[in-house]
């Protein structure tokens, strides 16, 4: 038998889906939503219909987006001669939050990591290349995570990158930030930016 | 530091608590009935692992959910109740009663042991004598184990890479993404590299100091020599620059091999005994010995690094280790750190009785032996039961055979 009425039983399965969601998070929401009131749980469908159905990816960056290009892309304002590579679309968010860098992004939607089979292929690298072909770029900023696979992605990139004759820099991340750019906050992201050496 | 008490509950077989003194504390008593299992709940209390397993919560009695170890400290004056809770799938640390991350509580009770499990450094695969030099940087440089981390995990993507590349038609397209994780292979590795021939260096300044070995054993002088796989190829004091060169050398032969041939993680740690592998050359006591020396050679750095000492432990100190290294090995130890010993034989309970605290362990029980130096409290049927193992190693202790 199951331990509740199978709606609320399939509502927390489908919950535990979600990454850092364990049963017991999950039989929490579920709980949550099942006494909320009729229009709290309609925004929240609504609202996740609507990400499913506007958002696309930006046909230039990458960057999650609902026009396209993207209003990084097509900002007049924003210096087209420097492109921030970064792992996901929220890393790019606490890049914007120094306030500091006005330049391009590009997002890979991921990083170098055989053993969860991704090679170069699985990642939006292709483009960046194209990208670079037609654009006047001076300089590449590479902002994957400070973490193993971010370090590999990093070398790999500029590998190929420098032979191209830009400036490819690195973030300079210590320690402490840990492995990913996620918990860095606009203090340590800022010296990461200020630091950035070439590689 | 030192440790004054010790409760456990749900761990192996221990029952109730034990008090101890500074100096060294002795556990006896037959086999089986839990000698080392309070040594080993020392090492848990302080290190938050075992040195007898891997999976500590293999520490958990059998038809219990969980084990519970709190333990009372002592340094200077300040006193601190340290507690671990280990269950099947968790471990939490208090350190006062508040819940503390394990980074942040390690090094409130540090704790060496010496045991015959160890004797792998000796006589084991390479990857014994690096894991105890690791054990040892580390234990200096906390940072080192982040190091260690991640150098494995690039090793790890690397051999899948490797794997992968080894079985392609155009093996020639993986060369970039081989290179790209050689970059940091390089850096993680040169450092690797360098903290190990430095701290080596360090235990054979201590080594040579005094002339160690023949000071506490009367016998051999030992000595390390940190073996690299590199060694031969290049000039060694330029580790990250001979390892770039021979990765680019022999980039097209690891790939063939589906594997990665080259790192730190191939090298290897020379014990001599007067100049010879004492693994090989040298007896069973001889190489205890040189254990022994090399453990106490850690001891002594960590106590100059933190001006402290640290707890020690001495698992079956009988083992292998004839009566006159016994005495030559407490004595050294003897005033320097608080000691607990564990041995089967009641003789050298018996020996050292005015010098130590001494506990007879019996089904997980450690009872007080009252002739013991501290003066403790003795309950009076242990006393009996305790007879008949009192005849049980003494008349061997003549016996054991001396080192040739
Ligand atoms: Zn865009």
């Amino acid at each position: 038998m199951l331990d509740y009425a199978e709606p609320v039983t399939k509502l927390i399965d489908e919950l535990k889906r979600l990454p850092g969601v364990g049963h017991k998070s999950a039989q929490r929401l579920a709980f949550y939503i099942l006494r909320a009131d009729r229009a709290e749980t309609e925004r929240l469908v609504e609202a996740i219909n609507e990400v499913k159905e506007k958002i696309i990816s930006c046909s230039v960056c990458n960057n999650i987006t609902d026009v396209d290009p993207c209003r990084y892309c097509s900002n007049p304002a924003r210096d087209r001669r420097i492109i921030l590579v970064v792992e996901e679309p929220y890393n790019l968010v606490t890049i914007e939050k120094t306030r500091e860098y006005k330049g391009l992004y590009h997002v890979l939607h991921g990083a170098l990591s055989p053993i969860r089979g991704i090679g170069p292929d699985e990642l939006k690298i292709k483009n960046l290349f194209e990208r670079l072909r037609v654009e006047e770029v001076e300089e590449i900023i590479l902002a994957t995570n400070p973490n193993t696979e971010g370090e590999a992605t990093a070398n790999y990139l500029s590998k190929l990158l420098k032979p191209l004759g830009m400036r490819v820099t690195r973030i300079a991340m210590g320690v402490p930030v840990g492995s990913d750019l996620e918990y860095a906050d606009e203090v340590t992201m800022h010296k990461a930016l200020a630091n950035r050496h070439e590689i | 530091m030192i440790l004054t008490r010790i409760e456990a509950s749900g761990f192996r077989n221990l029952e109730g608590f034990s008090e101890f003194g500074a100096g060294l504390n002795i556990f006896y008593g037959d086999n089986a009935q839990g000698k080392t299992n309070w040594l080993e709940a020392i090492y848990v209390l302080g290190n938050t692992k075992s040195f007898r397993t891997s999976q500590v919560r293999e520490c958990i009695s059998f038809g219990a959910n969980e084990c519970l170890l709190r333990g009372e400290t002592l340094r200077g004056t300040v006193e601190k109740q340290l507690q671990v809770l280990v269950a099947e799938s968790s471990k939490e640390l208090y350190v006062n009663g508040k819940r503390e991350a394990v980074i942040r509580y390690i090094g409130n009770l540090d704790v060496f042991v010496f045991s015959l499990e160890e004797m792998s450094v000796i006589r084991g695969e390479p990857k014994e004598r690096r894991r105890f030099i690791d054990r040892g940087v580390v234990s200096q440089t906390p940072a080192f184990l982040n190091t260690l981390s991640r150098y494995n995990q690039v090793i790890k993507q690397k051999n899948r890479l490797l794997a992968e590349a080894s079985k392609s038609n155009s093996p020639e397209r993986f060369y970039n993404q081989v290179e790209a994780w050689n970059e940091q292979l390089i850096d993680l590795g040169a450092a690797i590299h360098d903290g190990r021939r430095d701290y080596v260096e360090r235990l054979n300044l201590v080594l040579d100091e005094n002339d160690h070995g023949r000071a506490i054993f009367g016998a051999e002088r030992i000595n390390l020599r940190y073996k690299s796989q590199l060694e031969g190829k290049g000039d060694i004091d330029r580790y990250s620059e001979l390892f770039r060169e021979r990765l680019a050398l022999r980039l097209r032969t690891e790939v063939a091999a589906g594997h990665s041939l080259l790192g730190p993680h191939r090298d290897d740690l020379e014990i001599l005994a007067d100049n010879r592998e004492v693994a090989r050359y040298g007896s069973a006591g001889q190489q205890r010995s040189a254990l022994l020396l090399l453990d106490l050679a850690q001891v002594s750095i960590y106590t100059s690094t933190y001006e402290e000492s640290p707890v020690l432990l001495i698992d079956d100190i009988d083992a292998e280790l004839d009566r006159g290294r016994i005495e030559a090995l407490l004595s050294e130890i003897e005033g320097q750190a608080q000691t607990f010993v564990s041995t089967s034989r009641r003789a050298i309970a018996d020996r050292y009785k005015d010098r130590a605290s001494v506990y007879w362990v019996d089904r997980g029980r450690a009872i007080v032996d009252s002739g013991s130096g501290k003066g403790n409290i003795e309950p009076s049927e242990s006393e009996r039961s305790r007879e008949h193992t009192r005849s049980a190693g003494d008349e061997l202790e003549q016996e054991i055979l001396s080192d040739g």
